[in-house]
């Protein structure tokens, strides 16, 4: 390899490592990547089966009671229902949460808010349906402040019908999205 | 004080604005008032007829007749009787001056009847929707002739 060659091989190399540097040049000796090459690989593995296994395992919930069905949102999160054996448990900080319970109807007024906390939820992230009014509008579909088909905003994995459904029709729902999570069909993640 | 007295009362003191008076029974009674001097009625009804509290102040829209109502339900804490007053305003441009510097719970009756009725309320306050959202005012949905509502059900039913 003679000089020019070299030379400009070290070019590329180097606007290569600072295209891959790019935007985290401020934090030094850490080495940083915006690129998810890591993930994308992992998930063709087994190592994915076992991250499932995980995740299926601590479903920690937002505590985002919207209507009367977060009564019994509430009530799940209750020590009566001992969710943690499942390892299900409600937070009050959208930052810890995995899952987020839509349960009521959705005004106009509210989607807002609703995609904020959403937003704000760290991946891996689930949404379950609770009630027929998060799953069609219920008895208010047709009114001028709510807003149909709320699975078109939020990836919805599971519907839990009911007006409103009981506690254990929600633990359910858990299962089932669980049941989801190992099969490597849920909506959270793209496999 | 009885139903009849303070619809004699009213009838002594603003002769030209009370007009289509109606007592239903011993402690109902219905009246109606031209818009224009409808803070001077509910003045003279809190400070000489002791009707100190505004139960309700609500809209209903007319289409045939073109007009809003505006109404007043007022209580009393001294007597029994319930008076409802009833303005019409003009449908194309509903205002009406606001009641807030007599009833101060008016304030919010009022936010609700400008941003599902449309009606104008002068010098109030802070006239801005009270629960609906910004983008939804100028629609108007508790008029009988708004469009808005979702013409289908939600996509799973059918």
């Amino acid at each position: 390899m003679d000089e020019v060659e070299r030379s400009e091989a070290e070019q590329a190399e180097v606007e290569q490592n600072e295209s891959e540097y790019q935007g985290y040049d401020d934090i030094p000796g850490v080495t940083l990547t915006d690129r998810n090459a890591i993930s994308d690989f992992i998930k063709k593995t087994k190592a994915q089966d076992v991250l499932n296994w995980g995740r299926k395992s601590s479903l920690w919930f937002m505590v985002n009671a919207m209507g009367c069905c977060g009564v019994e949102l509430l009530s799940t999160g209750m020590a009566h229902y001992d969710t943690d054996r499942f390892g299900i448990i409600p937070r009050n900080s959208p930052r810890h949460a995995d899952v987020l319970i839509i349960s009521g109807y959705v005004t106009k007024k509210y989607l807002p808010a609703l995609k904020r906390v959403w937003d704000q939820m760290p991946s891996p992230k689930w949404v379950i349906a609770f009630g027929d009014c998060a799953i069609s509008g219920g008895p208010f579909y047709e009114s001028y402040s709510t807003r149909q088909n709320i699975d078109e905003i939020f990836p919805v994995d599971v519907y839990v019908p009911g007006c409103p459904p009981r506690p254990e029709a929600l633990i359910q729902g858990f299962f089932e999205l669980q049941k989801k999570i190992e099969a490597k069909k849920d909506r959270g993640t793209e496999y | 004080m009885d139903a009849n007295s303070i619809i004699d009362s009213l009838y002594s003191q603003f002769p030209d604005d009370i007009y289509d008076t109606d007592v239903e029974s011993d402690i109902r009674v219905v009246a109606k008032v031209k818009s224009e001097n409808i803070t001077n009625v509910c003045r003279y009804l809190k400070e000489n007829l002791s009707f100190g509290h505004l139960s309700c102040e609500f809209g209903i829209d007319y289409p045939d007749r073109g007009e809003i109502q505006v109404l007043y339900v007022i209580g009393s804490y001294e007597h029994p009787v319930v008076l409802t007053l009833k303005a019409d305003l003009p449908r194309d441009d509903p205002q009406i001056e606001s009641v807030v510097p007599v009833y101060w719970n008016a304030n919010w009756y009022e936010r609700e009847t400008y941003e599902l009725f449309g009606v104008k309320f002068i010098d109030h306050p802070d006239l801005k929707p009270l629960v609906l959202p910004e983008e939804m005012l100028g629609e108007w949905p508790l008029r009988k002739d708004y469009k808005g509502f979702p013409n289908k059900t939600a996509k799973n039913l059918v």
